[in-house]
């Protein structure tokens, strides 16, 4: 539990939720403000870093690593509504910045404080949703950064728990990549295709309304695949489901 | 280097595994199996991750005092009664092991399962030195008659069906096997190959552990055929890494417990068997001569580089059966000795960055390989240091590097990026329709395979602006 | 410089300097098997032969218990008789096995490549897995271990070890042999299509005699 009952928080939206969905930052923002947050959201940031992290750019990744720490210097917390952003900095930023004597400190301070959204939320804030209800079926996929980088799992599926009306479905290899990895898919495009195929079959015999999941990118790759079949599944960030927002449109419905 | 160069790149070769639904269908087969079984044999074993830590802290260890455990090692094997040869590469280990079977004019040689063999290509080396060689796992007994390299390193024929392995028996059987299932197939094999083992003038086998204390070499088989390819001939050679030290039998069995567990999901082998030295006076049987090749081939320079965990691998397999990549596209794509997250990072150490750059690139970075590896080898870390060595190596596509250029240069001014966002989204909204774009400019590996979600008319952060403004304007 | 001088400085050139003491590395190694008991499984059954019992049989190795030595030779009869096998056995050279009264079965020494059934005696068992422990030497062909297609192994309750570590302290700084054979189960193999297949090269059939008697 934080030791401060109100902590500053600096929201880092993620350039995907900038673009792409801005609601799941304001669900984040209210998720936050209802756990006692004082919500913050430098306008210094835009990307994390990842894309050049992980195309081996360790020049221009330690250059955003660097921007980033500042932007949210002095505040108690970053929080991310993605795993694998939020991995970037926990594990990125020091690997990145280890050699550089200026910042190496930064940087790890800067990673102690930085917490993926739903695992903020229950382990630093204690936080469940209250009074919230959605009559409706979901299955939750694993974001593999999240899971397996930061240890997101058990947390977001107790604050789904707490959602009257809401009845959750296994999913089969619920933990298994759904072919996203960013540059990955684009690159190497009959591969991830291969894979999110045998992701979306599995999503489509859990018989769930809703697809669930903590990360854009991912969400954006199965969504995108379940429409290109056919499929009914709606896709939304668990953060949008916990705030109460899964009665607007879901992602690639129009509003 | 000991393989021909497959001649299709990486991209071509995965695109036909990716069209191959009988490839599909084997691959799901064997790692399915593979991967239910281990979860059930970690299940069973409580203290696995505490097994864990020590098998990672021995091979630490081992790693750590390498030179001290070579000379050791040698030493003990010698005094077994052991020759003890070394290799720098491949080509050195290839000719050590060739002069060996001419000098004792073998004809004949058998070979029981070893992936340093396909490494440092013995079996093309012995057919250029004219000797005949009968490869004696089922497996790899499967692909010489098929002509194929291994696809897996613990089920090398896993991408053949048991329809598949029928045809190729009953032409190379004589006589031919009486029926498909899988068990008169293994009974025709142990019937075709009985008679070369005990014909064989020379047995060749890996080791899966070297014992610095004995200077024992250790074989792990289920079939039974490594004591049959060691026994009878008049010569037994090893090839094995120099990386498969252990300080002694102690160490080794600890070693064992995760290796067995997470290649196969079972506890140990039918046949966990120490190689200690040639057969002794008055011994029964067992062979005249015994000699033992240490190969190096690129693991001193592991050892100095930023790929040093990487010599932690105890070759279980466990990495290929759980990542996604590997079992949409098979071992073959791959196009070096070793498949899947441990042979990307293995084979641009063996074969070059330049020719394999496409092997760590070729991974969503998931981490399920990391998590099931028994010695805790950080594979996507280590799959993201060649990827750094690629880009400053300029390895990396021009259109690639470009990309990455300008998105970097927006990404690193805040305000510029901003500005970029704003004006690219209402172009992306002229593509598609009802909240979904199907097809866009540049984005086809996207759009070719899904769809991609209409981006709203303002980014967040425009929207989050006018909102703070509104509530000060409201103040 | 030779092969051997290359590999052995490339290495140093990667390792710090001075090299450790060989006392200080054999201290870290012996720290590495410190608390066994926390890096293993416990046995699965609270007496060695019934742990020993528990992991072979779920292999597929079959066990009969015999009082003593003399009751080898019906247990081979009654083993044979079950398989449908002629009375006739392939014999490990060893006294212990060719002194007993083999009346009514045919024996012989040599080992043929299609051998029915072989008989041996086992050095150790181990409780943990269920493994058998053959070391080769003058009365122990390796061959006998893998040729025949029913292997039968004579394993005294009193050779019974827990785990495989307590094997190895008992080898420990003894001459070894050429071969240390561990046999967990009949051989076996996946290699078509991961489908679990007997017999594959080695013996398709493990059968174990327990001798209980403590003499």
């Amino acid at each position: 539990m934080s030791a401060k009952p109100h902590p500053r928080v600096g929201l880092f939206v993620t350039c995907l939720v900038d673009a792409i969905r801005p609601q799941i930052g304001f669900a984040a923002i209210q998720l936050l403000e209802e756990a006692g947050c004082i919500v913050e959201v430098p306008a210094a940031q835009t990307c994390c870093g990842q894309p050049a992290f992980n195309s081996g750019d360790d020049a221009d990744a330690a250059h955003l690593a660097r921007q980033t720490i500042a932007a949210f210097e002095g505040l108690d917390h970053v929080v991310l509504p993605s795993g694998s952003c939020a991995a970037t900095m926990v594990h990125g930023y020091p690997e990145l910045l280890a050699d550089d004597p200026d910042w190496a400190a930064r940087a790890r301070a800067f990673a102690a404080r930085t917490h993926e959204i739903t695992s903020f939320l229950v382990d630093v804030m204690g936080y469940r949703p209250q009074g919230r209800r959605l009559d409706a079926s979901a299955t939750y996929h694993d974001s593999c950064s999240g899971l397996r980088d930061l240890g997101v799992a058990a947390q977001p599926r107790a604050m789904l728990a707490e959602i009257e009306g809401l009845q959750m479905h296994g999913l089969e290899g619920n933990d298994v990549c759904c072919g996203f990895g960013g540059t990955f898919c684009v690159k190497y495009a009959p591969i991830s295709n291969a894979i999110v195929t045998e992701k979306a079959e599995a999503i489509e015999r859990s018989g769930a309304d809703l697809l669930l999941a903590g990360d854009l990118g991912c969400l954006m790759n199965m969504a995108g695949k379940l429409h290109r079949r056919g499929a009914a599944t709606r896709c939304f960030h668990t953060i949008e489901v916990l705030a109460g927002r899964a009665d607007g449109p879901a992602i690639g419905e129009e509003a | 280097m000991s393989h021909p160069k497959p001649q299709p790149s990486f991209k071509a070769r995965a695109g036909a595994a990716l069209a191959d639904p009988t490839l599909k269908l084997a691959i799901d087969r064997t790692t399915g199996t593979a991967e239910r079984k281990r979860a059930a044999a970690v299940a069973a074993f409580p203290e696995f991750d505490a097994a864990r830590a020590r098998g990672k802290a021995i091979k630490d260890h081992v790693i750590a005092h390498l030179d001290h455990y070579l000379e050791t090692f040698e030493r003990n094997a010698i005094a077994s009664g052991a020759k003890v040869h070394w290799a720098a590469d491949d080509a050195e280990a290839r000719a050590i092991v060739t002069r060996i079977c001419l000098d004792a004019k073998a004809r004949l040689v058998t070979r029981a399962k070893s992936m340093l063999g396909e490494e440092i290509g013995l079996p093309h080396a012995l057919a250029d030195a004219g000797i005949e060689r009968v490869e004696t796992d089922l497996a790899e007994h499967i692909i010489q008659l098929a002509g194929e390299a291994p696809s897996h390193i613990i089920w090398p024929a896993m991408h053949r069906t048991r329809e598949q392995v029928a045809e190729l028996f009953k032409a190379g059987h004589h006589p031919p096997p009486t029926a498909d299932d899988p068990a008169t197939m293994v009974q025709s094999a142990r019937r075709e190959l009985r008679a070369k083992f005990l014909g064989a003038d020379i047995g060749i086998s890996g080791a899966n552990f070297l014992v610095a204390d004995t200077g024992a070499t250790c074989t792990v088989t289920n079939e039974g055929n490594a004591e049959l390819t060691t026994t009878p001939p008049r010569i037994h050679i090893v090839t094995a890494g120099i990386e498969k030290l252990v300080p002694s039998t102690a160490h080794a069995f600890a070693l064992l417990r995760l290796l067995v567990r997470s290649a196969t999901g079972g506890e140990l082998t039918q046949y966990t068997t120490f190689h200690c030295g040639p057969k002794r006076p008055g011994d029964a049987d067992g062979p005249e001569e015994m000699h033992i090749v240490l190969v190096d081939n690129g693991r001193s320079r592991m050892l100095g580089d930023e790929f040093r965990e990487m010599l932690r691998c105890i070759r279980c397999g466990a990495c290929m059966n759980h990542c996604v990549v590997y079992r949409q596209i098979g071992g073959h794509a791959y196009g070096g000795t070793y498949p899947g997250p441990m042979g990307a990072v293995l084979t641009p150490v063996l074969d070059g960055l330049a020719g394999s750059r496409d092997l760590p690139h070729a991974c969503t970075m998931n981490g399920r390989c990391a998590e099931v590896c028994p010695v805790g080898i950080p594979i996507p870390t280590l799959l993201r240091a060649w990827r750094v060595r690629s880009w400053r190596e300029g390895l990396e596509p021009g259109v690639m590097r470009a990309g990455i250029g300008i998105w970097a240069m927006l990404a690193r001014r805040p305000a510029l990026y901003r500005l970029a966002t704003r004006l690219a989204l209402p172009v992306l909204r002229l593509f598609g329709r009802r909240g979904w774009i199907g097809s866009l400019p540049l984005a086809g590996g996207w759009t070719a395979h899904r769809d991609l979600p209409h981006p709203p008319g303002r980014s967040f952060m425009d929207q989050y602006r006018d909102q703070q403004a509104k509530k000060g304007a409201g103040q | 410089m030779t092969a051997r001088d290359r590999i052995l400085a490339a290495i140093r050139a990667s390792l710090p300097t001075p090299r450790p003491a060989q006392d200080a590395i054999a201290a870290e190694a012996a720290a590495l098997l410190d608390a066994p008991a926390t890096t293993r499984p416990p046995l699965a059954a609270p007496t060695l032969a019934g742990a020993f019992a528990a992991k072979a049989t779920a292999l597929g190795t079959t066990i009969d218990a015999v009082p003593d030595m003399a009751a080898v030779p019906d247990a081979v009869r009654r083993y044979l008789a079950a398989q449908g096998l002629t009375a006739s056995i392939a014999l490990q050279p060893a006294a212990a096995l060719s002194d007993l009264d083999w009346t009514g079965i045919e024996t012989h020494a040599g080992i043929a490549p299609d051998e029915a059934a072989a008989l041996g005696v086992a050095d150790w068992g181990i409780a943990e897995s269920g493994s058998l422990v053959v070391h080769s030497g003058p009365q122990t062909p390796v061959l006998l271990s893998f040729l025949p297609l029913h292997h039968l192994v004579v394993l005294h309750e009193t050779a019974l070890l827990p785990h495989l570590e307590d094997y190895a302290s008992r080898i420990t700084g003894a001459p070894q042999p050429r071969n240390a054979i561990l046999i967990t189960g009949p051989s076996g193999t996946t290699d078509i299509e991961g489908s679990y297949v007997r017999g594959a090269h080695g013996p398709g059939f493990l059968h174990v005699i327990l001798v209980t008697s403590t003499g």
